[in-house]
Formats: C-alpha cells, sequence, structure tokens
C-alpha cells in the first residue's frame, strides 16, 4: 500500500500545507491564501495532504450561521457525507474573518451513525450530536473531540482554504468510519 | 479575534489510513479485558512481512467489503490497530469488536475503551513501552534489574521470617479480585490456603467482604440476571450509575432495545444528570437527582407510596417472601452462621414477614414522601411517579414487570441500609428470577474471582460487640503497623483507598523511612537488612504489575515483579450474566513478565508448600474446576466434559469462541446446560436426573439463596446512619464531592489516562464537575484549575475491640478517639455543567496523580467493613486559569448531556 510509514505524525523536514495552515503564525487577516504566497503554490506539501483533492465546497458569504452545508469529501463514493458549519465561535481549524467556519465527515467514529440528519447538531452546544444510535457527541470547536460516548476518534475534520470568497476542501484529519483509507472506495 | 482558533492543531494527528488484515491471517477470540460485559473481541495477526489485505470480503480476514455500510460493525479504525510480537517475530494486529457476536455486544458493539484495547498490546514504539520486563529490587534507592531467582528468593525468606516470627497475620496480600480464574485462585491459595492469613483484601475493600449485604440476608444474588431482562423489562431502576457510561454495551445494546423496542421507562437515581439520564428521560423515563447517601430514605419513600396503595406482588409475597414462621432469629441462617453475626441479633433488621415490615415503614419518620424528599433534595412528586412508574398495576390489571439494578454509588455510600432498603423494595415489586423482572448489579470489574482458600475470620483481631468478629481491615492494620510483609498485586493500593494520603504516610513511614535498607547486591546481606528492617517495626513491600505505579511501586517498592496480562496467557473469567469464555493467548509478554500465577506458584515453592507445581495456564484451570461448584459461576462441566472428550478444559472453552457458556452449568450425561438466570423458580430444563456427581445445585438455581429459599424483608432504620452522614455533610462552603466512572475514563489510571493518546487529548487531568450557581459563587468558569480540599477527613485507627453495642458507631469511635481527622487534596480542572446537582460536584475516582480518594472517609460502614467512597465533602477553590481554558486541542467543555 502506498502508505508513507517512516515520519507520519512527526515534524516533517519541509513545510506542508497541513503545517502551514495549523503551525504559522504568519497568516494574514485571518485567512489563508495560499495560492498567493510566493513559492508555495503546488510546491512542499507532504504526500498526505497533496495526495487529497482540492475541491470548492461553498462560498463564505453564503454561509449560514448555524446551519449545516451537506457536502460530498473526498470523493462521491459511500461515507463521503460532510458538513460544513459556520459556527457562532472560532473553532480550532477554521477559517474565515471569524475562524469560525469549519468541516466534518459526518460518520461517528463509533459505528458510523448518520450525523448529517434534522437535529443532529446542536446550536447551542456548537455539538454534533447525540449520535443516533448510541448517543455519542463531538465538540467541532475542537477538531471534533468526543464531548462523550463511545467513539473511538475524533470526528475526522475536512480541512479547508479560503481563496477569495470560495471555500474549498484540501486536507483530512482521521479515518473516515467504514474505510481503511480516505481515498480508496473499493 | 484571537488567531489561536487559525493556529490550533489537535493534540496529535490522527491517521487516515489502517491496513487490513488479510485472508489467512490468524484469528484470535477474546474479550475485552475492562468492563463486565466482556464484550467478545476477534484478534487479527499478521506477520509484518506479509502483504496487508484488500477492500473486498474475499481479500480481508474479517470477511467484509470495504468501506463499510453505516452503523455497520467491523470496522478497524486507527485505534483498533497496533503492532506486537508474536513468537518473537513483528505482526500487525487488529483487535476489532467480534461483528458476529450474538450475545453481549450483539453486532459488533463496543465502547471507547474496549475499541481502543488494541493500544493494550505492548509495542515498543506507542506507549505501553514502559510495561515492567524484568524483576527489580531496590538497592540504594533505585530500582534495579535481577534475575527472577533472586528476586523470589529475597521475597520467599523475608516471608518465612516474617511468619515464623510475627505471626501470619502480619503478611498481608493486596490483590485484584478479578483478574482471572488462574491467577486469582494461585494468588489465594498461597495467601489463604498455605500461608492462611487473615491480612487479605481485594483491590477495592479494606477486608474479604461483600459488596451487597443487604442482598446477602434478602436472598438475592448479586448477578442474578441475563442482559436480555434489560430489554424485556417494563420498567428499570438504575441506581448510583449510568450504565452508558460504565457498562457501555448493556446500554447499547440491551437497554436501548428496550427503550426503544419495549417502551420500557427507566428511572436512574443519579446526582449527576449524564448522557443516560438524558435519554432516559426523553424516553418517558425519570432522573431522581438525589443527593449523595441519601438513597434509602427515597427507597422508604417509594415502599411507602407502593404499600400506602396496594401496589405490591401479593402473590410474590405470598409464595416467595418469607413469613413470620419463616423467618427465625438468623435470616434462616441461625444466629451464629451470618456472615456478620450481629446482623441477626437484637432485632435491628429482621423482620415477622410482610406486615410485621409493613409496619415498621410506616412508622418511620423519613418513609414519608416529604420527610424524605427533604433529605435526599428532590422533588416529592418523583418519589410518587416513581412508585407508580414500578408498581401501579396497569389498565387491564396486570402488573409492571419492574427490574432493579444498582452499582457503586448506591452501595457505596450507605452499604447495608441502602442495599438492604432497596433489596426490600425489589422484594415486595416480585424482583428476581422472572424475565424482565430481575435484581441485579451491573457491576465494575468483571468476574475473575475464584478462592484457592478458606478465609480465616477467627484470626482477625478486630472483636467488636456481642458474638461478632468483623473480618481484617488491612489499612487500619497496615497504618498501624501490624503488616511487616505486604504483597500488592495488580492494584495501585494507596490512592484506590479513602483517606490514601494518611495511607500514604504510612507507607512512606514503614518503608523509605525505616533505617534499614538495601545498600548491597548481595543476595545474604539483602534479606538480613530486610530482616531488620521488619524486626524493626518496618514492612517489605512486593510489588507485582504491568506498569511500575507510583508511588507504591515507583517508591515503596522493596521489589517489583513484572506480571503478563490480557493477550499474554490463556485465561478465563466470567462476565455480569455469568458467561465464562477463554481470552486467548495472541502475543509475547514483555521481557520476562509472567503471568501472576505462575509468579505465585515460584514464591509458593520457594516458601516451600506444595501444590503449585501447574505447567500452564490450563492446568492451573483445571484445578479451580471442582472449587466453582455449586456457586453462580459453577463451570466445573468444562472439565468434566473435556476430559471425556479427551481435551484440555481450556481447549474445550476455547471452541465455544466470544458466545462462551452461561453458567452455572448442569450436566446431562454429555450434555451441558447454560443457566440463563438464577431465581428461576418457574425453570424446566433441569435435568430429571438431578444432580450427578460433578455438579452441584445449589438453591438458588431455583429459588432465593435463603435457609427457606423465601426473601426476607429487611428494615433500614436510619439513624444506624445519621450520626456519620451528619458529620459529613458539607458544612460552610464546602461542596458534597463524589466521584466515579466516566466512559472514557473506565480503566482507572494505567490504561486509559496514561497510555491512550486519544483520552489524554480527551482529559489530560481530572475534572470537577461543579454546578453553574457554586461556580459563580466561588469565581471558578470551565477551563480553570481549583484545588479541592478538606482538613476532616476522618480515618478510623487503631480500634479492635469493643464492647457497648454504639462503641463501633460513628459517633461512638469519634467519642473515645478512634477517629482521626486528616488533610486531603487534589487538584482539577472545573467544568461548569448544569448536569451536576447544585450542591454536589464529581471527580473521576481514580486519577493516580490527582486521586480523588484524598479526601473520601476511610471510616468502613460499621455493619459491613465496606468503604463509603461516594461520600466527601470540601472546599472548591479556584486557582486559575489552565492551559486547556482557552486550547483547541485538547479537553472540551461541553456538557454531556445533550439530548
Amino acid at each position: 500500500m502506498s502508505k508513507q510509514t517512516d515520519n507520519k505524525g512527526k515534524p516533517g523536514a519541509c513545510m506542508t500545507r497541513r503545517t502551514f495552515l495549523f503551525g504559522t503564525g504568519a497568516a494574514v487577516a485571518g485567512t489563508v491564501l495560499l495560492p498567493g504566497l510566493p513559492g508555495l503554490e503546488g510546491k512542499a506539501l507532504a504526500a498526505e495532504i497533496a495526495r487529497y483533492p482540492r475541491k470548492l465546497i461553498g462560498q463564505l458569504s453564503a454561509l449560514q450561521l448555524n446551519t449545516p452545508l451537506k457536502f460530498n469529501y473526498p470523493d462521491e463514493a459511500q461515507n463521503s457525507n460532510s458538513l460544513l458549519f459556520r459556527l457562532d465561535a472560532p473553532a480550532g481549524g477554521g477559517i474565515g474573518p471569524d475562524q469560525n467556519v469549519v468541516a466534518f465527515n459526518a460518520l461517528c467514529t463509533h459505528m458510523g451513525g448518520l450525523l448529517d440528519g434534522a437535529g443532529a447538531f446542536s446550536a447551542a452546544d456548537q455539538a454534533l450530536g447525540p449520535c443516533p444510535l448510541h448517543q455519542t457527541s463531538f465538540d467541532l470547536t475542537r477538531h471534533g473531540i468526543v464531548i462523550g460516548g463511545h467513539a473511538t476518534e475524533s470526528l475526522p475534520q475536512v480541512l479547508l482554504e479560503l481563496e477569495g470568497d470560495d471555500i474549498y476542501a484540501v486536507g483530512m484529519l482521521g479515518l473516515i468510519y467504514g474505510r481503511f483509507d480516505n481515498l480508496k472506495t473499493g | 479575534m484571537s488567531k489561536k482558533a487559525q493556529n490550533s492543531q489537535p493534540f496529535f494527528q490522527p491517521e487516515d489510513q489502517v491496513p487490513l488484515p488479510p485472508k489467512g491471517a490468524d484469528v484470535i477470540t477474546t474479550c475485552c479485558d475492562y468492563c463486565v460485559m466482556a464484550c467478545g473481541f476477534k484478534v487479527y495477526r499478521w506477520p509484518t512481512d506479509v502483504p496487508n489485505g484488500g477492500p473486498k470480503k474475499d481479500q480481508n480476514a474479517l470477511g467484509l467489503n470495504y468501506p463499510l455500510r453505516p452503523g455497520q460493525g467491523g470496522w478497524v479504525g486507527p485505534n483498533q490497530y497496533t503492532q506486537g510480537k508474536w513468537q518473537g517475530k513483528m505482526h500487525h494486529m487488529a483487535v476489532v469488536a467480534d461483528h458476529k457476536a450474538r450475545v453481549v455486544n450483539v453486532g459488533g458493539g463496543h465502547s471507547i475503551r474496549g475499541g481502543c484495547i488494541a493500544q493494550k498490546i505492548y509495542n515498543p514504539q506507542k506507549p505501553t513501552q514502559d510495561r515492567l520486563q524484568h524483576p527489580m529490587v531496590r538497592i540504594n534507592d533505585l530500582l534495579m534489574p535481577v534475575t527472577w531467582d533472586f528476586a523470589l528468593d529475597i521475597a520467599a525468606e523475608v516471608s518465612k521470617h516474617v511468619i515464623r516470627t510475627h505471626g501470619e497475620s502480619a503478611w498481608a496480600m493486596k490483590y485484584f479480585s478479578y483478574q482471572y480464574f488462574e491467577n486469582t485462585y494461585a494468588l489465594t491459595k498461597l495467601a489463604l490456603k498455605a500461608i492462611n492469613s487473615p491480612a487479605v483484601a481485594h483491590h477495592d475493600h479494606p477486608s474479604f467482604v461483600n459488596s451487597v449485604p443487604g442482598w446477602v440476608d434478602i436472598g438475592y444474588d448479586i448477578f442474578g440476571a441475563s442482559h436480555e431482562d434489560f430489554a424485556l423489562a417494563d420498567c428499570v431502576l438504575i441506581s448510583g450509575t449510568d450504565p452508558f457510561e460504565t457498562k457501555t454495551t448493556l446500554w447499547n445494546h440491551w437497554i436501548l432495545k428496550g427503550i426503544n423496542g419495549n417502551q420500557t421507562k427507566v428511572i436512574m437515581v443519579n446526582p449527576r444528570r449524564t448522557a443516560g439520564v438524558a435519554y432516559a428521560e426523553k424516553h418517558g423515563g425519570l432522573h431522581l437527582d438525589i443527593l449523595p447517601g441519601s438513597d434509602t430514605v427515597v427507597h422508604m419513600a417509594i415502599e411507602r407510596v407502593i404499600v400506602e396503595n396496594g401496589w405490591e406482588d401479593a402473590d410474590f409475597i405470598r409464595d416467595r417472601v418469607a413469613n413470620h414462621w419463616e423467618t427465625d432469629s438468623g435470616f434462616g441462617q441461625g444466629t451464629r452462621n451470618t456472615p456478620w453475626q450481629w446482623r441477626t441479633t437484637w432485632g435491628k433488621f429482621q423482620v415477622k414477614g410482610f406486615d410485621d415490615w409493613k409496619e415498621w415503614l410506616l412508622a418511620q419518620e423519613e418513609s414519608k414522601v416529604e420527610v424524605a424528599a427533604k433529605i435526599a433534595g428532590i422533588d416529592p412528586q418523583k418519589i410518587y411517579l416513581a412508585a407508580e412508574m414500578m408498581a401501579k398495576p396497569k389498565a387491564d390489571g396486570t402488573r409492571v414487570k419492574t427490574s432493579i439494578c444498582i452499582e457503586k454509588g448506591n452501595y457505596w455510600s450507605n452499604n447495608y441500609l441502602n442495599t438492604a432498603s432497596i433489596g426490600t423494595l425489589g422484594a415486595i415489586l416480585g424482583c428476581g428470577g422472572r424475565p424482565g423482572q430481575i435484581m441485579t448489579r451491573l457491576g465494575g470489574h468483571q468476574r475473575g474471582g475464584v478462592s484457592g482458600g478458606k478465609y480465616p475470620t477467627w484470626k482477625s483481631p478486630y472483636k467488636v460487640p456481642g458474638r461478632r468478629r468483623h473480618r481484617l481491615d488491612l489499612d487500619r492494620w497496615l497504618e498501624d503497623g501490624h503488616v511487616r510483609f505486604a504483597y500488592v498485586v495488580g492494584t495501585t493500593w494507596i490512592q484506590a483507598m479513602p483517606g490514601s494520603s494518611a495511607l500514604q504516610d504510612a507507607f512512606k513511614r514503614q518503608t523509605k523511612l525505616n533505617p534499614h535498607q538495601v545498600r548491597s547486591f548481595d543476595k545474604q546481606t539483602i534479606i538480613d537488612t530486610l530482616k531488620r528492617r521488619v524486626d524493626s517495626g518496618g514492612m517489605v513491600v512486593a510489588n507485582q504489575d504491568i506498569y511500575l505505579r507510583d508511588p507504591i511501586g515507583n517508591q515503596y517498592a522493596d521489589l517489583v515483579l513484572p506480571a503478563a496480562t490480557w493477550g499474554e496467557e490463556d485465561f478465563t473469567r466470567a462476565n455480569s450474566e455469568r458467561r465464562v469464555r477463554l481470552y486467548g493467548k495472541f502475543c509475547d509478554a514483555p521481557g520476562e513478565a509472567l503471568p501472576d500465577w505462575k509468579i505465585a506458584a515460584k514464591f509458593a515453592k520457594k516458601m516451600g508448600f506444595m501444590g503449585f507445581d501447574w505447567k500452564d495456564a490450563n492446568e492451573v484451570f483445571e484445578e479451580t474446576c471442582r472449587f466453582s461448584r455449586g456457586s453462580r459461576k459453577d463451570y466445573n462441566a468444562i472439565r468434566v466434559v473435556a476430559r471425556r472428550k479427551g481435551m484440555r478444559a481450556h481447549d474445550f472453552l476455547r471452541g465455544f469462541g466470544t458466545r462462551g457458556l452461561q453458567t452455572p452449568l448442569l450436566l446431562h450425561g454429555d450434555r451441558i446446560i447454560e443457566t440463563k438466570r438464577l431465581h428461576d423458580y418457574n425453570r424446566k430444563d433441569i435435568p430429571d436426573s438431578g444432580p450427578e456427581a460433578a455438579t452441584v445445585y445449589n438453591k438458588r438455581l431455583l429459588a432465593f439463596k435463603t435457609q427457606t429459599g423465601k426473601l426476607n424483608l429487611v428494615k433500614s432504620p436510619w439513624k444506624l446512619w445519621a450520626d456519620f452522614y451528619d458529620f459529613m455533610q458539607p458544612k460552610g462552603d464546602e461542596l458534597w464531592v463524589t466521584n466515579g466512572r466516566i466512559n472514557e475514563l473506565w480503566e482507572s489510571g494505567f490504561d486509559d489516562y496514561e497510555r491512550r493518546p486519544y483520552t489524554q487529548q480527551r482529559w489530560p487531568m481530572n475534572f470537577i464537575e461543579i454546578h453553574p450557581v457554586d461556580a459563580e459563587l466561588r469565581g471558578i468558569e470551565s477551563g480553570d484549575l481549583v484545588s479541592v480540599e478538606s482538613h476532616r477527613v476522618p480515618v478510623q485507627t487503631d480500634f479492635n475491640l469493643g464492647v457497648k453495642s454504639d462503641d463501633m458507631w460513628f459517633s461512638g469511635l469519634m467519642k473515645d478517639g478512634h477517629i482521626e481527622l486528616v488533610t486531603g487534596a487534589y487538584s482539577a480542572i472545573a467544568m461548569v455543567t448544569p448536569a451536576i446537582k447544585q450542591g454536589v460536584a464529581f471527580s473521576e475516582f481514580l486519577k493516580p496523580s490527582m486521586p480523588a480518594n484524598v479526601i473520601t472517609p476511610r471510616v468502613p460502614d460499621p455493619i459491613t467493613q465496606n468503604y463509603r467512597f461516594k461520600i466527601a465533602s470540601a472546599r472548591v477553590t479556584r486557582l486559575g486559569e489552565s492551559v486547556f481554558k482557552h486550547s483547541f486541542s485538547q479537553m472540551s467543555f461541553k456538557r454531556r448531556d445533550i439530548v
């Protein structure tokens, strides 16, 4: 399999897009304009993020507060159900001027319960869940961490970039329920 | 706007790929090592130089097509995968809940703990890399690796000296009661049979005692139910726990099946509004949000409403409850032969049948609904509603099928009275022995105890008023300097016991501060030094465990013995519905670590004892089988049938996979008959051949566990508890501080907190839930670091001879100077939430470095010698902001009861 097993999870020698997204203090005006930064465009991307597609999923100006927008990522296949949120508080990995725009895969990492139905999102708690199967809930402001319940992973977070008003999905943190590789669907 | 959100990153980078086991991978069945459910798991093992499996069902050992569908079990996520050694060679290992399971975790359900259990496997690249690998001796205050013979020669010689010079009561064993039949049998064969010491206690008690003594007197077995009963009941009362948090698949499969399929109404008794409580309420259930320790009066008030309305199960009471003539002066067991003789004397608890009990109940001030509600701090209407839900006949006149289950919040706050009063409530409702009408503990650890010897009660020095003797209180015994050799096996003794700061002082005084310290590698010199230590009033500690625990191993042990654990040996154990399974060996133990049974056997042989010559775990298991006869987990038929087939008993049981066999097992020819539930007086499948030589029919198979086979009703006089309860009530600006397990932090420290990166991300420190009103008064916000401190933690000292009847009550002990007030303090991260009752705070019970037990009272229930772990009061004070308050990468401060 193509999985790189060398320095996964450790600081790499080169700057990855993910490191850039989360680690840098050089963000301009709260948004990340990756293609606009000289020398970075299309280069120096670590394998695990480079292998994800870059997909336009919505417009910042069209996002309603606390109204999840459904999209599919990283493909259109089984379990790609994802949700884009404009929360009412800053969130880990959030983009936009208020750092409150985040996206997550919508399958509970316990046993795959679908969390994209009506009522799955609790605006009061900025949380997804409780899951209709066994009531696991996830904190959307903290990288999808389990609030309470049985899941053994955080909700997989879809990494976002903002280009003008366009929101792009560019990678993922964590494995989607029911897959063995986020990019392999059979 | 802060840049923190944008710059945040998770605690660690989660994996987004996992290798699949290839077709042909080894598949070994086991069960989860943690909670009492014991979910079935499968281990898939394949060498690292073999290609991984593919996504088609004929390409992987799971037999599943990837991607899996939502809700489909059998997923291998990142936490279900690790690497470990098998026969010296590195292998991939995936440990996955058995998606073909038809019992316990049907369809492959699991908890967050079981879901992460692959991470328990020793992997030198993962957080398990610090497993103990070699025996060690403390020399010049450093633990130095030595050989097994070197370490055990010292242990044996010092032990022999202690027994010879100071008596067997000076040789103590504190050990896990649950960690597999093979181990508990070998350890108790050494301590109880070979040495015959009374200084033996389980990991969770000061003494060798029963957790639910009220039910002993009433006649209920504590694990008489089948999981299926939870899905068959119309109403389930759950007291002192939330199975959503602690018995995950009981909730996820069986209770949810009841709520959603059978419209089961669930009543939860708990000062916290947990996720399970919230779900139950949403589905027609009820939350009795009582103050800690007030359960008994709530039970009595519910009973009062029931009998005043005539809602009791009259037929059941007529046929299955002892009447005047059937209740003799010893609960049908003789006045001298009950486990705690004084419970049967002076008429404090026993009654002459239902009418006598009813008369007593109605005469109690505390059984009045308004009085009870005030003591418990709840709305009185909830008591009426609970009684109605549990007992009011349906419109067609048929009875509601009610089940009652309890756990530590109930029986470790007011041990005897809570268990006696809730047991009596069950008896008048007809609970016990019928589908959906059961009475059971929910359980903590799994049921892996088999005794290799009899406890010598007569050797205990704790003589109390009347013809009565308590079993030896090991913590008090140690603190008073009577323990000279302590064999500590698989428990974080100090933090696991209440008033733990004072206990730690005692350990330090008797080991580290003793002048006789080892300073040489010469074995005889070491032995001589340690003999001088014990003769001078000091103590030698041998700590047998899988990790170096602090402080018991790290600071005080003279000998550290590395144990092998789950997955590293073939083991057997029962779960909460008495289902016995084989937990297969699938990986190598690290270094020189040995299974506990083998260490105990080597130790015993070096001391010169016979009967410890087992070659393997199967031989130990086969020896235990006959001693299980007549017990709730009678599995002797396994050995009998295996021998007839020419098989090893372990191998025979292995053939039953994750289903196992539900005990007690009966034998009919070569056919094994399982037992779904105990006290099953309607049971029809008892072999007409009767008990064969190999099996014993315990009365509890077909009746209740008393002389008459009928239930005894028991009184629960509140005044026996009131003096202690008054003392423990919050004073001034104190809050009640209770404690317990939560979903993510079940395994109390050594696994969850310390060796699961995902759990560490969620819970880097202990926490304290506090109500918004209490928080505001103290200037506390979620994410603040607070101190939890008490300067009046009561610890019972030296008392071992009582003469007058009230000598043993808390006020008597206090008056006579047997209660010392010590200090205790820990820090925690505040979680401000309306899900905890106002005036009450809640912490996780056993974070080893921030242990809630530093403030819990070390004064056991004088009736039963059980600790009251869940009752404490303390001041909660803000220290400042924690780093987690504004972090996006660790912890979450969202409420846990979102519906």
